[in-house]
């Protein structure tokens, strides 16, 4: 028989668990911008920015397969509501508070799986600016709405950072000056995340043992983006078509990342 | 609801699996066993035509949606694209083209979201004869017939193609013109005599294939009771090319239908 004391137990030994598997992962920034939202990230290997519905995308950090899983989830939710009522009856708040939530809360909380290990940013195109919202949901079906800027992060911490590098959110940004914002964020969020992994990132591997302070963030990134690559999901606004979903190529990220610091 | 990958991608299955009627079987037994009348309740899209040119595929249709003798509605859009790449005409059952229409737009935004790269030519081929052939049981009772023309731009061999189907679901690919509707037997002939006597329709421009469509489409008028023609509202066309699709504007209709009004001899 469970105790309340097991029960607290085991809960904290899956949080535990679940927490550590995302420790590592890398940060997401969701940003508005003028002409839309933006989910910009870093990756190693695996494509991490992707499109769920006409005007939803979404992005996380935690197991593959789980990702995988709350991916299918949310697009087949999206189609078929799409489908059987309207297109316009597909919302984050619905398919993030209502499906999602609910299925990773049962998920998290029964001791005979292992749990989902998972934090996703979902973002949403409104249909005027000031309906556009993100959703960062957790794997213990808690999910938080933000407006403006949002970032996952692999702790509370680093997103705390992150949020504070973000500064205040701006409808007017252009997509380029949005993305380089992002970077920046996501910057603060990765050293944090480092910083707590070794406790010092200043040892000998690290390419910051010999930099200022101001040079640091510069280097970080540099060093992060030889392992691996920008990734920018774009939801357009003012795109005649539907599908507003783009994944931005290389050549604008180049140039991008070119007027940085 | 975290373990979705029996049905990843495929809508028809999703459908199947929550017991939505679109796609019930070949075969499935109904509640009423004979012909229900419905021809006086249900809309029916009457005459769709699509020609080839130089550039694509052009797609033009009439505007009339008809109920028996009565006309339900003169503004129907029987041209509809269904992505970037996919034009779909329609004549029959309205109910049920506008079912497979919002289907086919679903399932192929589904599948690449899902894989992460569009559906194949052949799969957009497959899924719409899937939808035609479930339509069987419905249509042999005198429901929901309904018969699609598919125009496409195809990249690979840099063509527009178009492909039409018959009431069980097989596709056919034509190398110059499709039609569908209740118009299209009538004119069916006229398509090869302007093969034969003017010249192939994809060697057109695309103001000669519109100018050759428009007439078919006033032949079809002429010859059958139910199509609307032009002489009260203008068509529709649209266009696919390796740019996507376009509306031809109403304005070079309108400059095409008056030069053929001078032109014929009534």
């Amino acid at each position: 028989m469970y105790t309340p004391f097991d029960i607290n137990e085991a809960i904290g030994h899956r949080k535990d668990f679940v927490e550590a598997g995302l420790r590592s992962g890398s940060p997401v920034v969701g940003i508005q911008c003028d002409e839309g939202m933006l989910l910009v990230t870093i990756r190693r290997s695996q494509r991490k920015v992707y499109e769920i519905y006409d005007r939803q995308m979404f992005s996380a950090i935690g197991r593959q397969s789980d990702i995988e899983n709350v991916r299918l989830s949310a697009i087949q939710t999206a189609h078929q509501e799409g489908f059987e009522r309207s297109p316009d009856d597909v919302s984050l708040h619905r398919l993030v508070g209502f499906a999602l939530s609910p299925a990773l809360k049962k998920a998290f909380g029964d001791q005979m799986y292992v749990p989902v290990v998972i934090r996703a940013l979902f973002a949403e195109l409104g249909r005027t600016p000031s309906g556009d919202c993100f959703f960062a949901l957790n794997y213990d079906g808690e999910y938080r709405q933000y407006t403006g800027v949002a970032a996952i992060a692999g702790s509370q911490r680093a997103e705390d950072k992150m949020l504070e590098a973000l500064g205040q959110p701006e409808q007017k940004l252009s997509r380029d000056e949005a993305i380089r914002r992002a970077l920046k964020g996501w910057v603060a969020g990765a050293r944090d995340q480092i910083s707590i992994a070794s406790d010092d990132e200043r040892d000998l591997d690290s390419p910051l043992r010999m930099v200022d302070e101001v040079d640091a963030d510069r280097v970080f990134l540099e060093d992060e983006l030889k392992f691996g690559a920008l990734e920018v999901g774009f939801l357009q606004r003012r795109d005649k078509q539907d599908a507003r979903f783009h994944l931005l190529n290389g050549d604008v990220l180049d140039k991008v990342i070119s007027d940085l610091y | 609801m975290l373990s979705p990958t029996d049905a990843a991608g495929s809508l028809w299955k999703l459908l199947e699996q929550s017991g939505h009627p679109f796609t019930r079987e070949f075969g499935a037994v109904r509640p009423a066993d004979s012909h229900v009348g419905a021809g006086s309740v249900e809309t029916h899209g009457t005459t769709v035509i699509a020609v080839k040119f130089k550039d694509g595929v052009i797609a033009v249709g009439d505007r009339r949606a008809t109920a028996n003798f009565a006309v339900m509605y003169d503004k129907a859009d029987k041209v509809l694209a269904i992505d970037d790449t996919t034009l779909l005409a329609i004549s029959g059952s309205f109910a049920r083209a506008m079912d497979v229409v919002k289907y086919l737009r679903t399932s192929f935004k589904l599948f690449e979201r899902t894989y992460l790269q569009p559906m194949s030519l052949e799969g957009k081929l497959t899924e719409l004869a899937r939808v035609v052939k479930a339509g069987i049981p419905d249509a042999l009772q005198g429901i929901g017939g309904f018969i699609p023309i598919l125009a496409t731009f195809d990249r690979e061999s840099n063509e527009g193609r178009i492909f039409f189907y018959d009431g069980m679901g097989a596709r056919f690919e034509s190398t110059e013109f499709g039609a569908a509707g209740s118009g299209s037997m009538q004119i069916r002939g006229v398509f090869d005599y302007i093969v034969k006597t003017v010249k192939p329709f994809h060697q057109m421009t695309r103001d000669e294939a519109l100018t050759q469509a428009l007439l078919l489409l006033d032949i079809a008028a002429d010859l059958d009771a139910a199509t609307g023609g032009w002489a009260k509202i203008m068509p529709l066309a649209r266009t696919i090319t390796v740019n996507g699709i376009e509306e031809v504007p109403e304005e070079t209709l309108k400059t095409i239908i008056e030069q053929l009004d001078r032109s014929i001899s009534r």
